[in-house]
Formats: structure tokens, sequence, C-alpha cells
């Protein structure tokens, strides 16, 4: 696989110095604890918000961090998990009186580091709490989860926190937000290729032109089954039911809907997978209220895409329309 | 009572981060068995860190040594075992931070707060064939004694270790439940679980540091 690095254990901090060169003025980068903040942050009067997972699923979520997103964010190695000295020492620089929120996505890795970072600081007399994100309808466990994945529907997580957060909501309002997003959002991927982390010389899975990997993990796992490629229309169905059904969706909800691309399809595939949401949307009876297409949720360079429903309500809304900047900018 | 200081504390680590690099090769073996035959390698990449650390460490009180070597065993042991030794390491150590000699039923309360962390950590109970199961009938033969006034802690120590040896044997023919060994299922059965040995391998290789002879 031709890759743009220069040595495997530079991939990560090499990024991380791109990002923060890029954004000088807004963000603070930590080398030693592979930490990327808000250079104005933390502030005493509002909480902040923060997360850390396994790099390779940029923008998520060192790229997520800026006015009304994350305040901070600690990535691990390439789908590894932050250790949890970078997570402790990530919640003590981000420790406002109001306290700190730590999202984190349902992976096992990711968890266990967390929960003793938090443990750590709390014990410090630091206020930390941490809000769990699973909305990958695809598997009830996976090779990494007990539960449900947290994939690309975390966006909106972070999206209403950080809009809530700037606006003043307290530690508590902000989990009860949490709750609520994570309670309505739902999420489901398909992978038409694997990806090669730089580290390694060959792909984390196997997947032969004209197969798909129906339900798939930001990591490769395996997901529902592995199938025949289908039309585009098709496969969007088949996500469309899944994710729709579950919650389920229903005649006269108003939505948020996202196609996120994995990191190898380009904008064009995913409109025609937007094409055929919005279709289904208006067969079903949902109002697209707002829409997001892109790459939001990566697995470096595969192929594929996930389509996010999130329920949306009046306080909804106005967190995802609130104004937010972050380091990945088109304009 | 004889207190424990912060010197026998860190020679039992010190012992600990030996065995676990002397027996890098052999508890790999006894994870290939039905796991995945990393663990030998995973502990010992933790504890070799220690070792070159060594001097560097928190030695303000126990805990605070304690928690540094938390920090180190989550950062470098790899896969799920950081989390889970770090854990106890962790929960032992906020028991004891301004503690600069504890008592033997410190001592167990310490060891009761990493089990609990082990617990909800990884999720396994006692009869799944993890650690726990050498360290909860440790930790009650260790209260046992802590209830004495006049125990002696060379005694406790000795005691502890024999519990830990047997439930090698104890424990063998047991379904694995939690962790890599548990995805084989019947295979785990008849073979020794690869964290109660090194358990029971550290204990026996802390008594010989103190000249206590388990065997007896």
């Amino acid at each position: 696989m031709n890759k743009f690095f220069n040595q495997a254990e530079d991939f990560v901090p090499e990024m991380l110095e791109g990002v923060f060169l890029a954004n000088p003025d807004m963000l603070t980068y930590v080398p030693e604890f592979n930490i990327i903040s808000r250079s104005d942050r933390p502030v005493k009067d509002k909480v902040s918000v923060i997360q850390g997972s396994g790099s390779g699923h940029e923008p998520a979520h060192i790229m997520a961090v800026g006015p009304g997103m994350l305040d901070a964010a600690v990535p691990g190695g390439v789908f590894a998990a932050p250790p949890m000295d970078s997570c402790y020492e990530c919640i003590k620089r981000m420790n406002s009186p109001e306290g700190v929120l730590v999202l984190i996505n349902n992976y096992q890795g990711d968890r266990m580091n967390w929960d003793m970072a938090v443990e750590m600081a709390q014990a410090e007399g630091i206020t930390v709490k941490s809000f769990v994100i699973d909305d990958d309808v695809a598997v009830q466990d996976s090779s990494y989860t007990t539960g449900r994945r947290g994939v690309a529907g975390n966006f909106f997580v972070i999206k209403a926190c950080g809009a809530a957060a700037e606006k003043g909501a307290s530690l508590s309002e902000l989990i009860e937000l949490a709750t609520k997003v994570n309670g309505q959002v739902r999420s489901m991927g398909v992978a038409l290729s694997s990806c090669t982390p730089p580290a390694k010389d060959s792909p984390i899975f196997e997947i032969s032109d004209g197969e798909m990997e129906v339900g798939v993990g930001i990591h490769g796992e395996p997901g529902r089954r592995r199938d025949s490629l289908k039309s585009a229309d098709e496969i969007l169905d088949e996500m469309f039911d899944a994710v729709a059904g579950d919650l389920p969706f229903k005649k006269g909800d108003r939505v948020a809907l996202m196609i996120n691309g994995l990191g190898g399809t380009p904008p064009s595939e995913l409109y025609v997978l937007y094409r055929r949401a919005a279709q289904r949307c208006k067969e079903a009876g949902l109002t697209i209220a707002r829409n997001y297409v892109g790459e939001y949720c990566t697995s470096l360079e595969m192929a594929g895409a996930s389509l996010t429903l999130l329920r949306l309500d009046d306080e909804l809304e106005k967190l995802l329309a609130a104004p937010a900047e972050i380091a990945v900018r088109v304009f | 009572m004889k207190e424990i200081a912060l010197t026998e504390i860190e020679q039992a680590v010190k012992s600990i981060a030996a065995t676990a690099l002397r027996n890098e090769k052999y508890f790999s073996d006894l994870d290939a068995a039905a796991g995945d035959a990393d663990f030998g390698v995973s502990l010992a990449s933790g504890f070799k860190v220690i070792k070159a650390d060594w001097d560097e460490f928190d030695r303000s009180s126990i805990g605070n040594f304690l928690l540094k070597i938390s920090m180190v065993i989550t950062r470098h042991v790899g896969g799920c075992s950081g989390p889970i030794w770090g854990t106890g390491f962790m929960r032992a150590g906020m028991l004891a931070k301004d503690k600069s000699t504890i008592s033997l039923s410190e001592l167990e309360q310490m060891l009761s707060a990493a089990i609990d962390g082990i617990q909800q950590r990884g999720g396994a109970v006692a009869g799944d064939k993890t650690l726990l199961d050498a360290l909860l009938p440790m930790r009650d033969a260790i209260k046992a004694h802590a209830a004495k006034a006049d125990s002696d802690p060379a005694e406790v120590l000795k005691e502890a270790t024999q519990v830990a040896n047997e439930a090698i044997e104890r424990t063998k023919p047991w379904v694995a439940k939690r962790g890599r060994q548990s995805f084989t299922g019947e295979r785990s059965c008849g073979t020794p679980d690869p964290g109660i040995v090194a358990i029971a391998t550290m204990m026996n290789d802390i008594c010989e540091s103190f000249g206590i002879d388990a065997s007896s």
C-alpha cells in the first residue's frame, strides 16, 4: 500500500504536529502526551469537553477540537486506545471548576484507559465524568466491545455537548444531553475495501473486488455479513432499513442525516448515497432538517460509508446550528 | 504487630518485575495452550520499563509509589493485561497515599480494593479461571491473619504463597470464562491459567527475596 509517511512510529506525532502547525493561533500541542487542545482552554466558568480514541479516524477526534466542539483530544496510535497516563494528563490540563466531560466511543481499550484516568483524576479532587457513545446498530458485540460500538454518531454528541458547554451548561446537564443524543442516534457502515496502518505491511482484513462487509466497524472489525457488492441504492436501502428501523424513527420525525465516508470513497459516491437516503426519508415521512455529507469518522483509506440518523427536537436543532470551528477548513 | 514499610513494598515490586522478565517466554508458552500466546511478552514489556525507570519513581509514600507503578504498567503492558494489572496497583495505591508503613489489615484492604478494581475493569468474577482465583483466596488468608494481633508478616506471606500455588492445580480442570482463553472454550480445560501461574510464581519469588521458604 502506497502511503505518505516517514517512519511508522512517527506517523501519529507528525500528523498532530501538522494539525497544530495549520492552526497555530487556535491550538496547543503537547507532544509528550499526544494532546491537542484549544489554546484558550480551560476556563473557569465552562465545562471542558474532551475525547480520545485511536488515531486513523480523522477528522475524529483530533481535528474536531475548536470553539463549539471539543476543548481537547488525545489520540492513541493508529487504531490503538490512548494510554491511560495521556488520558489522565488531558483531564488534568483541561481541569475547570465546572468540571470535565469525557466522551468515549464504546471500545474496550478506550473505556478501560479512560475509566482508570477518570478514577485517578477524581481521587485528586478533579470533577470529571465520562459518557460512553454506542450508536452502531450493526452488531450487539464485536471483537473490541461489549455492547454496541461507538461510530460516526459520536459527532452529534460532540457537536451538541460542545455547543451546550459554550452556552454554560453544567456537567450534569451535559451528561443528560449526551444521554439524549446517544439515545436518539443510530448508525451503520458498509466497507468496500480494507485499510493498512502505516506500521503494518498488509491490510487489516481481506476483502476482494466485488465484495462488501455489511455492518463493518471503524477498525475493520467484522459486521453482519460478507456479501457480493450490490448497487448503491440497494446498499443504502439496507443501511437505511437497519438504522431507521432500530430506534425506530417515525413518520413526522425531524432528523439530521449523515452520510459519512470511511476515508477512501470520493464525495461523488457519497452524494449518490445521499440521493437515495433523501428519497427514503421522504418515503418514510422523515424531514431532513440538517444534512452532513463528507468525512467525519474514518478508517484510514478504507472505501465505504456509514449512514447516521439523529432524531431532532428544538433543543438539538439549535445546538447543531450553533457556530463551531474546527481544525479542518474548506474555505 | 510489625508494620510493613515502603522499602518492603519496593522489594516486593522489584521482585515481581524480575519474575515477569525472567518468565517472559514461559508465561507466553502457557498462554499459547489456549490463548493468543502474548501474555508473557505483554507483561515483560511493562516490567522492563519499571526496571529501567526504577530510580525515578515517587517514593513519598507507599501509595504514591504504587500509583506510579500502576501508570507504567497500564501504559506499557500490552493488551488488556495493562489496564487490569494497572488497576490493581492503582486501587491498592489509592488507599496508601499518605502512608509510609501499613499494617496487615491495611494490606488486606489494599488487596481487596485491587481485587474489586480488577473485577470491575475486566468484568471477571470468582470461578472464571483468571488471576482473581489466586488473589481471592490469598486475600482471605491475609484477612484471617489480620484479625489476629500477633501475626508475623513473614508467616502470612508464606501462607498466601501456598494458597496461590494451590490455586494453579485447583483451577486447572476449569473452563476459562474470561479473556482470550475463553474463546477456546473446552480447550482451556486441563491447562493452567497463565495469570494464576504468574501470581503464584511472583509470590514464590517474593518469599525467596525475603528469605522465606514457602515450600514447607
